[in-house]
């Protein structure tokens, strides 16, 4: 290897290295307990998905601001996607629905407001229709 | 172009119904595009079509667009590339080696049996609306109360047959390049493979052994060894989405035939996914980078009359590619919870980053090559490489961006997937490599000339232009929380999926442009005649010593 080959060897590895390391760091707030602290939740929800249908346990889930949230999704058909969107439609997050699998996620909201409910993965041509809007409230604590 | 040779001939013939493929996943995109500024834009031409679809009834808007969203990956993957791949390999191989491909008779065999089995894949979506999705995540694809049982069949039937003739295209060309007309006794070919990656060199240097290599086993172009590893990773992704179509036909065919409907929950979807995009990445991540790379090494140093830099750790750049592609799928299920914390991290994000730097260092010694060639001409096709290396570092650090296990959480399934990633390596990385090779290869194989022109100018700048800005666009509807694989009914992105569509446009007249050009100077009643059907004199002259 040349010097040249091997300096900017060393740049790739340093960047790969910084890169992975930031985004590993809470500096992204979720992975304090997504990939660190695994907090135990303060409540959990069991949604079911099935028939191009979304079944959430209460006609709106309330929830208060700093608490850990649990989403339990099962799907009792083919594969979907639990995602969270807020009023502006931006993601909160999402996770896939896998059937004959335990499908958790852990969330913690940390702005009050409206969220909606979506299916994040294609599930049949009534894919479209799986929006629950205003599905969550989300209140200061 | 008079007189062309039998592989030339063949190979021209594979661009030309390649390039037909990429206009026709060019006009699904667009309809896409439409149906996703306004849906319902394309009923009344639904209602023209519904002509030709014998007895089918008129399908909702969801199910055309997910019909063609099934169909326009196969038709842009093995319509355009692989079938374009094909043929540039089918004459590069034998011309570099300096012999002749191995089973001559396969090449007319894989080029109409890709033509089929392409069209067959998309006549499912086009006349049966099967929607489930190039994914067909496990039970969607055999769960007829959803999608169409007879479509299922016949997409499948379609993907064996692409799967089963691009494992005798690779078959092929393994046997083209290990044949050897008077194998000396003890050739080995573990040692001719070793020393094709450089790892003959790496263990002398471990053992301190200043012999010089035998040059029997140092005679493999760095082009050669690049096609080499990137068809093994074509041949694993072959067996793997062969196994797919299998398995979807044994659920399909009994429940056309009887109306039996087999259990399908004894496939695990979680296992199913693992495996699926263990193959599938092996196109995603392994054979494109790697034939991409193999292009770069082989047209800089050919277009500037200069040695690739560092050629020895760019062979072992590229084996080490293999261990990484064979690693790197778990980025694929970074959202699926069931999948293990250890291979998301792992295999989902680090390996990943293995990438990062075998495609570094591949595009550093291709940039240095570059430029310890100044001062450099910049024809037509190194114009273009300059254009597919820069779309290949937009679009795979776009890759990183969402192959992270924190950041993947807001962006998996976006549109940010599939435009700033995906389509930004297909169309600025891919698409404008081939064409680099077109306007580098087209003068080689009729001897017509493809010179700089404002024609060639347009065509580049407006390319870039046009796919980078679609894909962007799309990116930046994905931060905005816009999906992917989902039609919206009110317009919610409108604004950017007009912008898109403008962006789509504008690569149709780059297109557009392009195919004039080149039907300008080869004279379109010359392609024409590259059909007509010939037993041809020249079949059984070697390539390299056939006339143009």
């Amino acid at each position: 290897m040349e010097k040249k080959e091997l300096k900017w060897f060393i740049i790739l590895i340093a960047i790969a290295l910084v890169f992975n390391i930031i985004t590993l760091t809470p500096l992204i707030p979720w992975q304090s307990w997504l990939l660190w602290n695994r907090p135990s939740p303060d409540k959990s929800f069991f949604i079911t998905f099935e028939n191009n249908e979304i079944i959430l346990p209460e006609a709106e889930l309330e929830i208060e601001t700093g608490e850990y949230i649990e989403f339990a999704a099962v799907s009792k058909d083919v594969t979907y996607g639990l995602g969270i969107f807020r009023d502006n439609g931006t993601m909160v997050f999402q996770m896939q629905v896998l059937p004959a699998r335990e499908n958790k996620f852990i969330w913690k909201f940390e702005e009050p407001g409206y969220y909606t409910i979506r299916s994040t993965e294609y599930s049949g041509p009534k894919h479209s229709d799986m929006v629950i809007e205003n599905a969550i409230l989300v209140s200061e604590n | 172009m008079s007189g062309l040779g039998y592989q030339e001939k063949w190979t021209l013939r594979y661009a030309v119904v390649g390039l037909l493929f990429l206009a026709l996943a060019g006009i699904e995109g667009i309809l896409m595009r439409l149906q996703l500024v306004q849906p319902g834009i394309l009923d009344n031409l639904e209602r023209v079509i519904s002509v030709i679809r014998p007895g089918s009834p008129e399908k909702t808007a969801a199910e055309q667009f997910y019909g063609m969203l099934t169909a326009h990956p196969i038709v842009g993957i093995y319509g355009f590339v692989y079938l374009s791949l094909m043929g540039v390999f089918y004459f590069l191989v034998p011309f570099l080696l300096k012999k002749d491909i191995r089973f001559k008779k396969l090449v007319p065999f894989n080029f109409f049996l890709q033509v089929f089995s392409v069209l067959l894949c998309w006549s499912a979506g086009f006349f049966t609306y099967f929607n489930s999705l190039y994914t067909l995540y496990w039970p969607l694809p055999v769960s007829f109360d959803r999608v169409p049982a007879l479509g299922a069949t016949i997409f499948s039937i379609g993907l064996v047959l692409i799967e089963l003739n691009i494992l005798i295209f690779a078959f092929n060309l393994f046997a083209t390049v290990l044949s050897r007309p008077n194998p000396s006794r003890g050739y080995s070919y573990g040692r001719f493979l070793l020393e094709a990656f450089g790892i003959g060199k790496l263990i002398r240097f471990i053992r301190k052994d200043k012999s010089k290599p035998d040059p029997n086993y140092e005679e493999l172009p760095v082009f050669i060894v690049a096609i080499g590893r990137g068809s093994v990773d074509t041949v694993i992704n072959a067996i793997i989405l062969l196994l797919a179509g299998i398995m979807v036909l044994i659920f399909s065919i009994p429940f056309l035939v009887t109306g039996l409907k087999l259990n399908t929950s004894i496939i695990d979807p979680l296992v199913y996914k693992n495996v699926f995009w263990w193959g599938l990445d092996m196109v995603a991540d392994g054979n494109v980078l790697m034939y991409t790379a193999g292009t770069w090494y082989l047209l800089i140093p050919l277009l500037l009359n200069r040695k690739l830099y560092g050629e020895s750790i760019v062979r072992t750049v590229i084996l080490a590619d293999l261990l990484v592609s064979m690693f790197v799928w778990s980025h694929h299920l970074l959202a699926d919870q069931s999948q293990p914390v250890f291979l998301r991290v792992f295999s989902g994000q680090f390996v990943t980053w293995g990438e990062f730097i075998t495609m570094g260092l591949t595009i550093f010694a291709v940039l240095m090559t570059v430029w310890q060639a100044r001062p450099v001409k910049f024809t037509p096709p190194l114009k273009f490489v300059m254009g597919s290396i820069f779309g290949f570092v937009l679009g795979g650090a776009a890759g990183l961006i969402q192959a992270n296990y924190g950041l993947n959480v807001i962006l998996h399934n976006t549109q940010w997937v599939i435009g700033t990633h995906a389509h930004t390596l297909l169309l600025a990385g891919l698409t404008t490599l081939i064409f680099a090779v077109i306007y580098a290869l087209v003068p080689i194989l009729t001897k017509v000339d493809l010179p700089n022109s404002r024609m060639v100018n347009f065509h580049l700048w407006s390319w870039m232009a046009g796919s980078l800005g679609m894909s962007y666009v799309m990116g930046f509807a994905g931060i905005e929380g816009m999906l992917r694989r989902t039609l919206y009914y009110n317009g919610e992105y409108s604004v950017y999926m007009i912008i898109a569509l403008i962006s789509a446009c504008l690569m149709a007249v780059s297109f557009l442009v392009f195919l004039i050009n080149l039907i300008q100077k080869l004279r379109f009643i010359n392609i024409l005649r590259l059909f007509k059907p010939e037993i041809s004199r020249n079949m059984n002259k070697p390539l390299y010593e056939a006339e143009s």
